[in-house]
């Protein structure tokens, strides 16, 4: 089992998914280990830490995904693309039933949840930063997350949010400037007050 | 020189917040990996298998048919088998005409108008004309 999986290693996301539409189970467990976790990061983030709803849009994403194998359409956007975009209107929906909700409160990393940061003051820097993206508006946060922390392309943001590059240099540049602000405000507390 | 609250931070100090963030990787629980498997084999796409080719039998008709040659020895069959029938119920007088009078279609025993020795060969008796004529 582990050497036809080290077989399928090489393979593109979308050769795993077309495998998996023609009844490979083998590619549909590749790319769950492949895609679940870099899926489940992002909704996290979207969702302010909030560990538990980001799993339940991770697992709803990725049940799309395998519903969508049969009529994957090659060529046309990648997998992870694709992923990115059906996570990033499940949580905008679910931020916007939740609106009432402190946000502050939201942000709070549940307890129990080891964090994979071993550092303190990476895991002080991650939570400060998390906060502060909570702050910004949802398609800042969508933006600047994709691009700063997910590491994608401009023009794959724009394929996923469904606007313009331009648009997304905007967003971009703009968040970012909104958390270099934020953020300001905690140097002391983060041991940034000198240099 | 301290830097104040006041001042935004520039960006290699934001990228540190961005570095921290991205090695927080969110490890999915066991639960939720053997949900989403689940979910896979749930909805797998059921892929028709190829049909399996059929056993080629021949019936006897079928055997008859290539052991005659098939269609070509069959139309031939029929054609010969179609002259033969025609060739019966006919009056074959072109036949004898077509074979120079080796076959003899006509009834030449019983007819008025069959030709004598002298006819077909005057020259063969020529003497005896010749006796009667001097009488």
């Amino acid at each position: 089992m582990n050497m036809a999986l080290d077989a399928y290693e090489g393979a593109s996301d979308e050769a795993l998914l077309v495998l998996y539409g023609n009844g490979d189970p083998m590619a549909a467990q590749l790319l769950t280990h492949r895609l679940a976790p870099r899926v489940l990061g992002f909704a996290t983030r979207l969702l302010g830490g909030d560990r538990a709803e980001a799993e339940d849009v991770t697992q709803e994403a990725m049940l799309r995904l395998w519903k969508q194998a049969a009529s994957w359409r090659s060529g046309e956007a990648q997998v992870s693309t694709w992923l990115y975009r059906v996570v990033s209107n499940l949580c905008t929906d679910r931020l916007r039933k939740r609106r009432t909700v402190d946000l502050d409160a939201a942000g709070d990393p549940e307890d129990g949840q080891p964090s994979a940061v071993e550092n303190m003051m990476d895991v002080d820097r991650a939570t400060a930063l998390q906060d502060a993206l909570n702050r910004l508006p949802d398609r800042q946060k969508v933006a600047v997350t994709l691009r700063h922390i997910e590491g994608a392309t401009n023009p794959e943001i724009a394929q996923i949010m469904g606007i313009s590059v331009e648009a997304v240099e905007s967003l971009t540049a703009r968040g970012k400037r909104a958390l270099a602000k934020d953020l300001a405000g905690r140097r002391e507390e983060l041991g940034y007050g000198e240099d | 020189m301290a830097k104040t609250d006041n001042q935004p931070m520039q960006d290699d100090e934001l990228d540190l917040f961005f570095e921290a963030a991205r090695q927080d990787v969110a490890e999915p629980s066991d639960a939720l990996m053997a949900a989403i498997m689940a979910d896979a084999q749930a909805h797998m796409p059921v892929v028709d298998p190829l049909p399996a080719p059929k056993a080629q039998t021949k019936g006897w008709f079928a055997s008859i048919w290539s052991a005659i040659g098939g269609l070509p020895a069959a139309a031939s069959l029929a054609t010969a088998t179609v002259a033969g029938v025609w060739i019966g119920f006919t009056q074959p007088v072109q036949l004898e005409t077509l074979s120079g009078g080796l076959v003899l279609a006509g009834d030449y025993v019983t007819t008025d108008t069959s030709y004598a020795l002298e006819d077909l060969a005057p020259g063969y008796l020529g003497t005896t004309l010749f006796a009667e004529d001097e009488g």
